[in-house]
């Protein structure tokens, strides 16, 4: 009974946070849009205004951009993120197993049937992508279904299949949007300001109240980027915590995760198919090498010794 | 004033109705659709359990006390209607099952038949599918059934038509250990 209402506890608070996520979202493209227009305004007229025209202009643009850029992602996401990993379709007659154990990781997630791909690699790894259950993909590759035993397929399996059952894709993929268009915004503030440092000689002296907010501008410019990047790595770390945990609620089996990750993680190795902007979706990172001191703020999962200290104390 | 007052009063009334209602009969239909997702697969191992006994049978040149077990087994889930029967019948079914498992792990020639792995690898499959689809169903059951008893839901839904949910359970004679006969 706790089995099914945790996944979808899980599902009802992603669905949440991503809505929260969406307004906030555009709320800080707006406020910097209009940010940037109300400092370029003060820039060029000598009287000081609060409200600015050119500021509501800009904000208006940037919180359309930052929908539009949501909606976007959220419709061609999943078809990127497969054809950049270089994956090919399989039938239950290439992959019997692999085919038989998503069916009944599905049925333990009550979702529909996800659609399989397989990596033509002998590296172990695997992935999920698609923003709702009906659209759903599991990728793993050759070296994975070669490799593992049927328990040990199956935890991964379950990772993959609680990744889909929480909706975590739709919910990482707006924390993506969000973290990228704060980038965007920071480094056209950064490159707005250059150019206007160049004619403020000219232009007019003495503004120094001016003066204070485009060193605040700057400041912002520069940490909001990190920060957000940091809160996007937080929140993708408690997913994987999380996508362990569900693993083991479909399972019942948390000695086959485990033993999978101990041995994913022995030969985790970066391959074809892989790059940085694909890195965080695998099930172990395959590029970066995740130590206890990067766990702590920069990576995108947690430590592998660590996960797995975490599923014993489910009854590993 | 006090008109407009009464007439908040029954729309917020009706949304709660109508917000209660769909909720039970999402959760109605889940359960619903949880147990046909058991029955696809019960079906799927009776079709599955003859061939098996088949290729054994092919394989070791002579029928076994464990594969007439099986059959028997296999034949009385068949003929059960109904959870109350199909629980108790599923339940041996599965222990006669894994004898047969047992048997496959214990012959060396039958391991290394690709017909008979192909065939095992479906049964694990099978098998495990139950469980899992079991699982499901029970725990939708739970939440289903909890969510019809809750305040204020409890108020509305019997007079909805919302009755209680069954459980779906295969006594444990699951914990048994197969016993494996060899000759």
């Amino acid at each position: 009974m706790a089995g099914t209402a945790n996944f979808v506890e899980a599902q009802a608070a992603n669905r949440r946070s991503t809505m929260l996520l969406l307004a906030l979202l555009t709320a800080i493209a707006a406020g910097f849009g209009y940010l940037i227009g109300w400092a370029l305004q003060n820039e060029t007229t000598d009287t000081f205004q609060v409200v600015s025209p050119l500021g509501l202009g800009l904000a208006a643009i940037m919180a359309t951009a930052s929908v539009g850029w949501s909606l976007i992602s959220l419709a061609f996401g999943a078809r990127m993120v497969l054809s950049m990993a270089d994956a090919t379709p399989v039938t239950k007659e290439q992959a019997p197993q692999f085919f038989n154990v998503a069916e009944e990781m599905s049925i333990a997630a009550g979702v529909p049937m996800p659609r399989l791909f397989v990596m033509d690699t002998d590296a172990l790894n695997a992935f999920a992508t698609g923003t709702s259950t009906h659209n759903a993909a599991i990728v793993a590759t050759r070296g994975l279904l070669a490799t593992l035993n049927r328990d040990e397929l199956q935890g991964v399996i379950g990772h993959e299949m609680g990744h889909i059952a929480n909706l975590d894709t739709r919910y990482m993929t707006i924390v993506g949007v969000t973290v990228g268009l704060i980038a965007l915004v920071a480094d056209m503030i950064l490159r707005t300001l250059q150019w206007g440092s160049f004619n403020r000689d000219s232009d007019k002296k003495g503004n120094s109240g001016g003066g204070i907010l485009i060193v605040v501008l700057i400041v912002v410019a520069i940490f909001a980027p990190l920060a957000a990047k940091a809160v996007q790595l937080a929140v993708s770390r408690q997913r994987e915590y999380l996508a362990d945990a569900t693993s083991v609620q479909f399972t019942r089996n948390p000695q086959g995760l485990i033993s999978a990750l101990t041995k994913l993680d022995a030969a985790a190795k970066p391959f074809p198919g892989v790059s940085n902007a694909t890195q965080h979706l695998f099930i172990v990172n395959p590029v970066q090498k995740i130590t206890a001191l990067t766990s702590a703020l920069m990576a995108t999962h947690p430590e592998t010794a660590d996960r797995i200290a975490r599923l014993r104390n489910l009854g590993g | 004033m006090t008109t407009w007052i009464v007439v908040g009063i029954v729309v917020l009334i009706g949304l709660w109705l109508i917000m209660t209602y769909n909720g039970l009969v999402g959760g109605r239909t889940q359960t619903q659709t949880a147990w046909s997702q058991i029955d696809v697969q019960l079906k799927r191992r009776h079709d599955l359990i003859p061939n098996l006994v088949q290729v054994v049978k092919d394989a070791m040149g002579y029928e076994q006390e464990t594969l007439t077990k099986v059959v028997q087994a296999r034949n009385n889930a068949v003929a059960a209607s109904g959870p109350a029967q199909a629980g108790p019948a599923e339940a041996a079914l599965s222990v006669a099952t894994r004898g047969l498992m047992g048997l496959v792990e214990s012959y060396p020639q039958l391991k290394a038949n690709d017909n008979v792995k192909a065939l095992q690898e479906e049964l694990v499959s099978t098998e495990n599918k139950i469980a899992f689809a079991r699982q499901f169903y029970n725990d939708s059951v739970g939440s289903y059934n909890t969510r019809r008893q809750t305040f204020p839901a409890v108020l509305a839904a019997a007079s909805l038509g919302f009755g209680p949910a069954e459980l779906f359970a295969m006594p444990d004679s699951e914990k048994e250990v197969p016993k494996v006969a060899l000759r």
